[in-house]
Order: structure tokens, then C-alpha cells, then sequence
């Protein structure tokens, strides 16, 4: 507010000021020679400064009466046009700032989740490759049980099969011996000896009294 | 068809009316002839059996071939079997009619094998000594059989005493088999 009232009443002071300059130059340069200043242009022009005091001061009043509006109509759109610009920039800064932080907060976040995940994954890796050696030591233990079983049965099946063969051949030996047997008696059986046997077997009949 | 039950009745009728005119033995030897004839003459045996034959011709023919050779008990039933188709039963009457026989007097039939003939004096103390031991009068069959090696053999109703070298190599043979099986 203070900048408002100050710049607000700068202007009209430079205004009055530079009216009364170039009235005062205009003046000086028509009335040079009365007011004592002739002498010195003179001068200053033989040495080849052509130089009037009063235009030059009219010139600066100009100046200064045009001074406010160059300022208020290119100086200060182009500060506005700075500051805004300048605004801008420090909030595309800060926007850039933020985005900068949230960027870094998420990629934190990722790096966090990433850590969680390849965590995870590593206990899961871990627990499956545990369940797999306990499925393993198992399924070992179990393959190795019916192994036993199987041989165990396959021994007990080959005994049982020994022993029937060689039940079978002893009794194979037995009916070849007593066929062998039937032969060789019925080959010196003669009438004198079936006649005893007959006789043999009446005396030996048990009678129960 | 042979039917069994047929015989036995055939045969049981027979039995008392022989029984009661005391003519046992003549009607089981009469019984015996015809099947005798029938069974080793084949063309008599289809002469008999034929039902191509009239039953008055197969009458008159047995009446002319048997007529004064068998008691007319005999004949009466040979004609009463032949006028019924009952010729097929014949044989089987005769088996029912000697089973009978041997049940009123109280006897066994018994089967004796040997591989020779036995001596009668062999018969008798074999007879004697099978009786004393079944408490039973046996009516013997005397068979000869090379397969018994040696020794005699005596069977009847389910029983058998045996005393044959086969029998005795069978008796080893089971006693071995049964060691070698108590064995394993």
C-alpha cells in the first residue's frame, strides 16, 4: 500500500518537476544571452561543443514529464511480466520440487515394496524349497519302505517257491522210487512167493474176540 | 430207461412171493440164467431190449427158451415185465433181488482180488477169517488182477482189508508224501 501511494505520487512530482525544467530550459534557451549563459555557449561551441544549456534542460524536463508514463506503461508490464515470469518459475521450481520429493517419496516407497516383495519371494523360494526337501525325505523314506516290503515279500515268495519245488521234486523222487519199487517186485513176483503172501496176510487178519 | 426204483419194487414183490414158496435160491439162479444169456449173447440182448419186437412174440420166445428151465414164479414175472416194456429193468432186478437175498440172511458180498487164483484152502481160512473178524456171514467174488502185485485184497460194503504190494507201496507212497509235506 505504502509502494502504491509512494509510486502514485512520484510520478506527479516528476510530472510538475519536469514541467517546470523544460518551461525553465525553454526559457534559459531563448533568453540565454540575457541571463549570462550566452558567453559560455559560445565558447563551449567555438571549442566544438555546440551545447544550449536550455534545450538541454527542456530535453530533461521532457524527459522527466515522460518518465512516469514510460514507466507505467513499458517499465511496469515488463516487471509484472518479470515477476509473473519469475512467479512462475519458482512455482514450476517448486511444483518441480514436489514432483521431485513425491518421485523420491515413491521410489522409496518402490524400493521399500521391491525389498518386501524380493523378501517375500525369498521366504516363499525358501519355504517351498524346505517343504520340497521335507516332500523329498519322505517321499525317500517312503520309496525305501516298500522297497524292504517288496523285498522282504519277494524272499518270502522265492522260499515258498523253493520249498514248494522241492516238495514237489522229493515227491516226484518218491513216486519214481516206488514206481522203480512196483516194478522190480512185480518183476520177481512168481507164484510161490504171492502164494506166501496171501498166506502171510490170512495169518496176520486181526480177529476181535 | 433203467429206473432203479421200478427194480427194487419188481424185485421186493418177487423176493416174498419167493420167499414165501421157499424158492429163493431157484429164482436167483433162474434170474441169473437170463442175465446171463442176455449179457453174453448181443443178439439175444437186442432181441430183448428192441421195442420192434411184438411183446407176444418176446413171451412165446422166452416161453420156448426158458419155459422148462425156470420155476413158473419166474416166468410169471419175465412175462409180466415183458407185457409192461420192462425188459431193461431185468438186469437191475436181479441186482436188487441177490441184494435182498443177502440182507434176509444176513450177508455180505464181498469182492476178493488176487493177482493168481487162491487156493480153495486159502478160500476157506480167508472166509473164515473175515467173518470171525466182521461178525458176518460174506458171500465172496473171487477175482484175479495182475495190478495187485501180490498178496489179497478183500472189500465190501465201504470197507477194504489190504493186504496187496500195492496196496502196501500205496500206504508208503502216502506216509512219505505226508512226512515231506509235514516237512515244508
Amino acid at each position: 500500500m505504502s509502494n502504491e501511494q509512494k509510486s502514485s505520487g512520484s510520478p506527479i512530482v516528476g510530472i510538475i518537476l519536469g514541467a517546470v525544467i523544460m518551461v525553465g530550459g525553454t526559457y534559459l534557451s531563448l533568453n540565454a544571452k540575457a541571463l549570462g549563459v550566452g558567453g559560455i555557449q559560445e565558447t563551449l561551441e567555438g571549442q566544438g561543443i555546440p551545447l544550449d544549456f536550455g534545450k538541454t534542460l527542456g530535453t530533461i524536463g521532457v524527459f522527466l514529464i515522460l518518465f512516469p508514463v514510460i514507466k507505467s506503461f513499458f517499465i511496469k508490464p515488463l516487471q509484472d511480466a518479470i515477476q509473473e515470469r519469475n512467479s512462475d518459475l519458482e512455482r514450476t521450481f517448486t511444483e518441480a520440487e514436489n514432483l521431485r520429493t513425491e518421485m523420491e517419496r515413491m521410489r522409496s516407497d518402490y524400493d521399500r515394496r521391491l525389498a518386501e516383495s524380493e523378501a517375500s519371494a525369498r521366504e516363499q523360494i525358501q519355504s517351498q524349497i524346505r517343504e520340497a526337501q521335507n516332500l523329498r525325505s519322505s517321499l525317500m523314506a517312503e520309496a525305501a519302505t516298500r522297497a524292504d516290503a517288496l523285498v522282504q515279500q519277494a524272499t518270502a515268495e522265492i522260499e515258498a517257491e523253493k520249498q514248494k519245488v522241492l516238495v514237489e521234486l522229493r515227491t516226484h523222487v518218491v513216486d519214481l522210487a516206488l514206481a522203480a519199487a512196483e516194478k522190480v517186485v512185480g518183476e520177481n513176483m512168481d507164484s510161490e512167493r504171492n502164494r506166501r503172501l496171501v498166506d502171510d496176510y490170512i495169518n496176520s487178519v486181526e480177529v476181535v474176540a | 430207461m433203467i429206473d432203479s426204483r421200478v427194480a427194487r419194487r419188481y424185485a421186493g414183490a418177487l423176493f416174498q412171493a419167493a420167499r414165501a414158496g421157499e424158492m429163493v435160491r431157484a429164482v436167483e439162479t433162474d434170474l441169473g440164467t437170463v442175465v446171463d444169456a442176455i449179457r453174453s449173447n448181443p443178439e439175444f440182448r437186442h432181441f430183448t431190449m428192441t421195442p420192434l419186437v411184438g411183446r407176444d412174440d418176446k413171451i412165446s420166445i422166452f416161453q420156448n427158451v426158458f419155459g422148462d428151465k425156470l420155476t413158473s414164479l419166474t416166468m410169471q414175472v419175465l412175462r409180466l415185465m415183458i407185457e409192461r416194456g420192462r425188459e431193461a429193468d431185468l438186469e437191475s432186478v436181479h441186482a436188487e433181488f441177490v441184494k435182498l437175498r443177502r440182507s434176509e440172511d444176513g450177508i455180505v458180498f464181498a469182492t476178493v482180488t488176487s493177482r493168481e487164483p487162491l487156493t480153495p484152502e486159502q478160500k476157506v481160512a480167508l472166509v473164515e477169517k473175515v467173518e470171525l473178524r466182521i461178525k458176518k456171514k460174506i458171500e465172496p467174488e473171487f477175482v484175479t488182477d495182475v495190478r495187485v502185485i501180490g498178496g489179497v485184497k478183500v472189500a465190501y460194503d465201504n470197507y477194504v482189508l489190504d493186504g496187496t504190494v500195492r496196496g502196501s507201496i500205496g500206504k508208503l507212497r502216502e506216509k512219505l508224501r505226508y512226512e515231506l509235506l509235514k516237512q515244508s
